[in-house]
């Protein structure tokens, strides 16, 4: 059966590690990726397509050396495999006018604020998750127990 | 009563020399006054005009009103408000006013010659000159335009030192109140410091006495030394949860300790099946390894706010500043190692200085130029660090002559003009927070410590070629402070 992948993208791995963490309870029925980078991601995405899985969501951090978080996701917002793959941003930054203006313009779902609260990231990233599995036609059943009911409900009706 | 300035046009000079021959040409009307001498007293009657014949004057006035009374500190001279020299006019306003009051004290400052006239005088050659008054135009026009040049440099120089006494405020706050924040946080930083190591050797010591292999993967979390990023680490991580049947949080941890196949051999099959339960254990290590490179980290925001502060530095003489350069590369080696460096340091005279400080300026501004580089992904990254000392002309006995010049140079992006003022302000960063060194603190400490030796900050900033020289007097005349 094809594989369900979460990407997190940040270039500190301690930052990465806690993001890591905090979504393991999903890994009873997705698989957590890491990325070091926009660079990186890229390369991860061309992977997990060659293998013919999917990437429901992508979190990037956004101030990173190289590419920014918002340029990433902008790239892969415009590249048909991943349309309907969620996008969310994490970042410390989130009243800076700059990221304000780079989340509408970039089809960004979400964006997490950092520091964040574990139960909180969990929860955005269930709905993400959900908003993906239904947009994708998949069979939800399977995946209930990492699904957030509320939106799934709504989108039922 | 200022001396004629080359700021003013020719034109105006030419009426003068009439008047000063006609008027100030009389032998009985010409005073001379010894070095040290005081013409006029600040308040005191005066109905006299003088011209400057030889030597030079200068005038003092003291704050507030002038209400004949002086105030009470007679032995002060007051600020200083012009000079006058040859050709300079001096009691004019008081005279064409008619208040004949002195408006400041004026004493020679070399051996003096004056010609004067006074209230008596009467024109001469006024059916083809006009009137006494009119005659004396020239003379007040000159006298008004001299003391409007006057008042518009001193409202500039105003403003300058209003400027720099505001910075020198901001800095102040600043330091008191980071030096209170400091504190405060050392305290709380040291407590985490020393608990999470209490908190590992006690978890260690607890693990060793129930099962070896758990103790043995928390010890590897915990004194994990590795920095390799998740890239390196994600085709090993693959391969291992595919041929061991791992989970995949497992073989993330298996791919940071083992990261090849030699190391997971000398792990041995039993460890690699131990992992798959009990990984957790390792990440229990390596969180506490990441608790202390933290506080670690904020240990040494910490004391670089303190610096920032202004805690006491111990001036001492006798300092090599050249050294003081090479020590600051030394402590930069990890990260020097990824770029190229060119030195030019020559001998300098020795200076009062504080070594730590002193690292502290070369040390931020190189790393500065380090992580310019390395976020822009500049090729060839080359560092540029040169020191030598100089001789100045002499603008007068106050200025130090002899400076040390310790400039450093990359090769990366140049410094945007707009954003060229900025950078020494505290708070300014291009860099990203967090766990990197990215407070905004580096260069407003630069300017802060080069202020306190009386130096100068020259920035040169072009694309491929950013210079910072700091320039730094061999001779502390204004104190040590």
């Amino acid at each position: 059966m094809e594989k369900i992948n979460i990407i997190c993208v940040d270039d500190q791995q301690e930052v990465l590690d806690s993001v890591m963490r905090d979504l393991r309870p999903l890994t009873s029925h997705v698989r957590l990726e890491e990325a070091s980078g926009a660079a990186d991601c890229l390369k991860l995405l061309e992977e997990i397509d060659g293998e013919g899985d999917r990437v429901a969501l992508i979190i990037s951090d956004q101030v990173m050396p190289g590419e920014s978080g918002v340029d990433l996701l902008r790239k892969v917002s415009s590249d048909r495999r991943f349309a309907i793959t969620r996008k969310a941003l994490l970042t410390g930054q989130a009243t800076h006018s700059d990221t304000i203006k780079a989340i509408n313009d970039s089809h960004i779902d979400n964006y997490i604020e950092k520091p964040w609260q574990p139960e909180k990231l969990l929860a955005a990233v269930k709905r993400l998750l959900t908003l993906y599995i239904l947009d994708a036609g998949l069979d939800y059943a399977p995946f209930m127990p990492v699904l957030d009911q509320p939106t799934l409900l709504s989108r039922l009706h | 009563m200022a001396s004629p300035s080359a700021q003013l046009p020719e034109e105006i000079f030419q009426p003068l020399k009439r008047l000063n021959r006609i008027y100030f040409s009389d032998p009985d009307h010409i005073i001379e006054l010894a070095k040290g001498g005081c013409l006029m007293s600040e308040g005191e009657e005066t109905r006299r005009i003088y011209l400057v014949l030889k030597g030079a004057l200068v005038a003092y006035r003291h704050a507030g009103p002038l209400d004949g009374n002086l105030p009470e500190e007679t032995d002060s001279r007051g600020h200083e408000v012009f000079r006058a020299t040859f050709g300079s006019y001096v009691g004019v306003q008081s005279f064409f006013s008619r208040t004949f009051r002195a408006s400041s004290s004026i004493f020679a400052t070399e051996d003096t010659e004056l010609a004067w006239i006074d209230d008596t005088a009467s024109a001469v050659g006024e059916e083809e000159y006009g009137t006494f008054e009119h005659q004396f135009i020239p003379v007040i026009v000159y006298e008004l335009a001299v003391r409007n040049m006057r008042i518009l440099s001193h409202a500039v120089e105003k403003e300058e030192a209003v400027r720099l006494l505001q910075r020198a405020e901001m800095a102040a706050t600043l330091g008191q109140l980071s030096a209170g924040i400091a504190h405060e946080l050392n305290n709380a930083v040291s407590v985490i410091t020393s608990r999470t190591e209490f908190v590992a050797r006690g978890l260690a010591n607890h693990l060793a006495d129930s099962n070896v292999e758990n103790s043995r993967l928390f010890l590897l979390g915990y004194e994990d030394k590795s920095f390799a990023g998740s890239a390196m680490l994600r085709p090993a991580a693959r391969r291992y949860e595919k041929e061991y049947s791992l989970s995949q949080p497992a073989a993330r941890v298996l791919a940071r300790i083992a990261p090849d196949d030699s190391a997971l051999e000398k792990l041995g099959a039993d460890f690699i099946r131990h992992i798959e339960r009990n990984y957790h254990f390792w990440e229990l290590g390596h969180d506490l390894r990441d608790m202390q490179l933290a506080s670690r980290h904020a240990a040494g925001i910490v004391r670089a706010v303190k610096l920032l502060g202004g805690g006491k530095p111990s001036r001492e003489p006798g300092v090599d500043v050249g050294q003081s350069v090479r020590d600051a590369l030394s402590l930069l080696e990890s990260r020097l190692k990824l770029v190229a460096v060119q030195m030019d340091i020559r001998p300098t005279p020795p200076i009062t200085a504080d070594v730590t400080e002193l690292i502290q300026l070369w040390t931020n501004i190189a790393k500065n130029a380090l992580d310019a580089m390395a976020q822009a992904g500049t090729a060839n990254p080359t560092i540029k660090v040169a020191a030598s000392s100089y001789h100045t002309e002499s603008l007068g006995d106050l200025l130090p002559t002899e400076y040390i010049r310790v400039s450093i140079s990359n090769n990366g992006p140049s410094i945007p003009t707009n954003v060229q003022g900025k950078i020494f302000q505290p708070n300014f960063t291009t860099k990203k927070r967090g766990l990197d060194f990215g407070l905004g603190l580096g260069l407003s400490i630069v300017r802060h410590v080069v202020d306190s030796y009386n130096g100068t900050i020259d920035l040169v900033s072009e694309p491929g070629s950013t210079t910072f020289t700091i320039n730094i007097p061999t001779t502390q005349i204004h104190g040590e402070d």
